[in-house]
């Protein structure tokens, strides 16, 4: 896709050649873009496209690994995100960006408490009367400074922060995903911002999953895919059908996926059934399924679809607000880990390094951790079992180690998720919940671990298959479902004619 | 590489206690080394080892226990009143250890079911129980078991060792098979940790923090007893720097008191030798109990500093 755009003037901010990598993952790929005075520009690509790694680059939140920044016409390079402030650029986070247990003008006074000091003494009631007017000046008339910010609602509290960053003088607004935490008034107001500082010929980077929003909103819109910049529209060149098929297309080479497409019998019993759950954070709303015995089912959707959440409903790790996970066979509704392993669930956690693995521990603690009850012999644990029941994890799996005893801090993303695999092949769980199972991992782990998977199924096992990655789900999945805002909105079945355009289209 | 080194690191304490033993033969021109020296060690280790190896289960699993000085003190005294009257020592080692056992229960159903932080919950427990054992001692400011009503038997100095060898060879036997043959060990090295881990992989979180005070406890009562045994005359005041020396000891045996993989039941064992050591040595020296206060600190402090950097995990309850 060619840029026809006619610069209108010299760009605020461009960046040139940007790399990032995260061990063996490459975030960022040569993005060069630029983004001009007067104009908004959206973002716009799936998970892991390499949006929020680009403008927390830009933000000063975190450094690239080759490339260089322009500003003005000046070499760029941020340090913290307070630099990248004073020099004019802010954003606003995707996720919690304020202090709770403080007031809603001290959030908004974070670090400039200095402003309102008399004789060495902070005045509260200077800072209550700057803080109204910061909020006056970008439209807010309804909120109490001196309240406590915890006593907003999530909403609301996003739009103190909102008021905190604008008391910035900025040139360069970022906008992260914010209008999903934002009612209806708050996206207005947030529109309303924006809209008036492209008519100071400031720069808006406005980064959100919604494209009808980014479509309304946007000058002008750039494209990512797997860290690479696919190409850039002018506001003249928008089209859904356009961006979708630039959003989806990631390559897949080599053999990774299953070849099978033979199209099952749906006659397998049910092993798990969901019913009306909604989750306790409810990003997981009066969802329900079934799962069948020996089927990869696939679940998708963007991020806070709730999907995430679903896994750990399955494994009872996290408490419903109303519904029930059953196990068909036993009847049992799961509430906890330790009765999900008893049933026969295994989880793979997504956030292996806080969740899924103890990393001052040695491999052999980490396997062993979920296996205790493996082991055995009446009340004691013998070493002799111990140590065969890890050999046969890390020879099966071909974990790289020098020893079992080795820490798993310091092996790599693959060898780390081999080992949390360990955790639950060992077992030999009937049903083993897997949240994004390749996630950080080489290709060459990716491609082992597709083959266990395949495995598991052949042995008459299930699995269900949380994932971001859509090529992933289609390659191995017999069936997949589709969440958007914690509600099934697709489902489909396995099929060679299956492609990411029409998953997308049930995501967005 | 990186595995030789860890392997090496784990000798950093039994080489510490070999430095500590070499300096204080030296300050004290020999006298730490002497027979005389050596038995009046040996009884003041066994004391706190037997509170440090139990400790290891509950600062392994996460847990930071402020009460230990606390709950030793008001077994003994309870243990010492109980002898006094009935004139049984069989009595007194059961008041000693169930009492013992009863607060570390309390303590093990704190840590699982109220959600408060375990070490101030145990600092508050300490102060009552400091108050409690002042309250039941009433004008006495201690028990004499010489006061018992019939004449309880009195271990020489000899007699006295074998005792404490044996109750301690027991104990660390326990200790020992507990941690390294039977689940308890592992669960209470994976949820100190990361607890999430520990819930993911399906250990009964609840269980194991009560086992680890139980366990804990029983060290506790029996250190009441050996000391009550030894020592003859139990007050408020008995043991009371019990629990920063097990801090420091468990520090000194190379384990972190944030707890996790890096528990180790040595620990217990090889720094209550370290921290008897230090104290004897500088008691030795003829400093003042004031200097030794801050000398025991600067050790403390020096050895949570490296243990810091070089473990790069931290050290502190979270």
């Amino acid at each position: 896709m060619a840029d026809t755009r006619k610069a209108p003037a010299e760009p605020l901010v461009s960046v040139l050649d940007l790399d990032k990598h995260f061990g063996p993952t490459i975030a960022l790929d040569g993005v060069t873009l630029s983004f001009y005075p007067g104009k908004i520009t959206g973002l716009i690509g799936e998970n892991g496209s390499g949006k929020s790694t680009l403008t927390s680059i830009i933000a000063g939140m975190q450094q690239p690994t080759a490339g260089s920044m322009a500003f003005k016409g000046q070499p760029y390079k941020p340090a913290t995100m307070i630099e990248a402030g004073r020099q004019g650029i802010g954003m606003i986070v995707q996720e919690q960006g304020y202090v709770p247990g403080i007031t809603i003008a001290q959030n908004i006074f974070l670090g400039e408490e200095g402003l309102f000091r008399k004789m060495g003494v902070i005045s509260k009631k200077a800072m209550v009367r700057a803080a109204k007017e910061a909020l006056l000046s970008i439209g807010i008339d309804d909120i109490d400074p001196a309240l406590y910010i915890d006593q907003l609602n999530l909403q609301d509290r996003k739009l103190i922060e909102i008021a905190r960053i604008m008391r910035m003088d900025l040139d360069v607004l970022i906008v992260d995903e914010t209008t999903t935490a934002l009612s209806q008034k708050g996206r207005t107001l947030l529109y309303g911002i924006m809209d008036s500082l492209r008519g100071k010929g400031k720069a808006v980077i406005f980064i959100s999953h919604d494209l009808d929003e980014l479509m309304q909103v946007c000058d002008a819109m750039a494209v990512l895919r797997d860290g690479r910049l696919i190409a850039e529209l002018d506001k003249a060149d928008f089209s859904e059908d356009t961006i979708k098929r630039l959003m989806v297309g990631r390559e897949l080479s080599g053999h990774y996926y299953r070849d099978d497409y033979e199209t099952q019998e749906n006659t397998t019993p049910t092993v798990l059934e969901v019913h009306q759950a909604t989750s306790a954070t409810g990003l997981l709303m009066n969802f329900s399924m079934d799962v069948k015995k020996g089927e990869i089912l696939g679940i998708g959707g963007l991020s806070h679809c709730g999907m995430h959440e679903l896994g750990k409903v399955l494994f009872g790790e996290e408490p419903l607000l109303t519904g029930s996970v059953t196990h068909t066979a036993s009847g049992q509704s799961i509430v906890s880990a330790r009765q999900a392993m008893d049933l026969g669930l295994g989880y793979v956690s997504k956030d292996r390094d806080q969740e899924a693995l103890v990393l001052s521990a040695s491999i052999q603690d980490n396997i062993m951790s979920a296996g205790l009850d493996r082991v055995k012999a009446g009340p004691f644990i013998l070493p002799g079992k111990v140590q065969a029941y890890v050999n046969k994890q890390i020879n099966n799996l071909s974990i790289k180690c020098a020893s079992p005893k080795q820490n798993v801090q310091y092996l790599s993303g693959g060898n780390k998720q081999k080992v949390v695999f360990g955790k639950w092949v060992g077992r030999d769980c009937d049903i083993l919940v897997l949240d994004c199972p390749t996630r950080g991992v080489d290709i060459g782990v990716k491609a082992a671990m597709y083959q266990l998977i395949e495995d598991i199924k052949n042995q008459g096992k299930t699995i269900v298959m949380i994932s971001e990655e859509l090529p992933e789900l289609i390659g191995m999945c017999d069936r997949i479902l589709i969440l958007k805002d914690g509600r099934l909105n697709g489902e489909f079945e396995r099929s060679r004619d299956l492609d990411e355009l029409k998953l997308i289209e049930r995501m967005i | 590489m990186k595995n030789r080194w860890e392997t090496i690191k784990n000798y950093f304490p039994l080489l510490g206690l070999l430095i500590l033993v070499v300096f204080f033969s030296i300050a004290t021109g020999g006298a730490l080394l002497s027979p005389i020296s050596l038995q009046s060690l040996l009884n003041q280790v066994i004391a706190t080892a037997l509170v440090a190896l139990g400790s290891v289960f509950v600062f392994g699993s996460g847990n930071f226990d402020m009460s230990l000085g606390a709950c030793l003190s008001l077994s003994a005294v309870l243990g010492g009143m109980a002898d006094i009257a009935t004139g049984s020592l069989i009595v007194a080692f059961l008041v000693c250890i169930g009492l013992s056992l009863l607060l570390g229960l309390l303590k093990g159903l704190f840590a699982s079911f109220v959600d408060v932080p375990l070490f101030i919950v145990t600092i508050v427990l300490g102060s009552l129980l400091s108050a409690f054992t002042l309250f039941i001692l009433g004008d006495a400011s201690a028990v004499h078991l010489k006061d018992a009503l019939q004449p309880l038997p009195s271990f020489s100095f000899s007699q006295m060792s074998v005792i404490n060898l044996v109750v301690l060879l027991s104990y660390f036997s326990l200790c020992l098979v507990l941690f390294l043959f039977m689940p308890i060990g592992r669960q209470v090295k994976i949820l100190g940790g990361n607890a999430v881990t520990a819930r993911q992989s399906g250990i009964p979180i609840k269980k194991v923090k009560v086992g680890a005070f139980l366990i804990g406890a029983l060290g506790i009562g029996l250190a009441a007893f050996v000391i009550l045994v030894r020592v003859r005359n139990i007050g408020a005041s008995t043991a009371s720097s019990m629990g920063t020396d097990v801090m420091i000891a468990l520090v000194l045996g190379g384990m972190p008191l944030s707890g996790g993989p890096r528990s180790r039941i040595s620990a217990g064992l090889v720094g209550a030798t370290s921290i008897t050591v230090l104290n004897a040595g500088l008691t030795m020296m003829g400093l003042n109990i004031a200097v030794i206060q801050i000398f025991r600190a600067v050790v403390f402090l020096v050895v949570v500093y490296v243990a810091s950097m070089t473990y790069r995990t931290r050290l502190l309850p979270r």
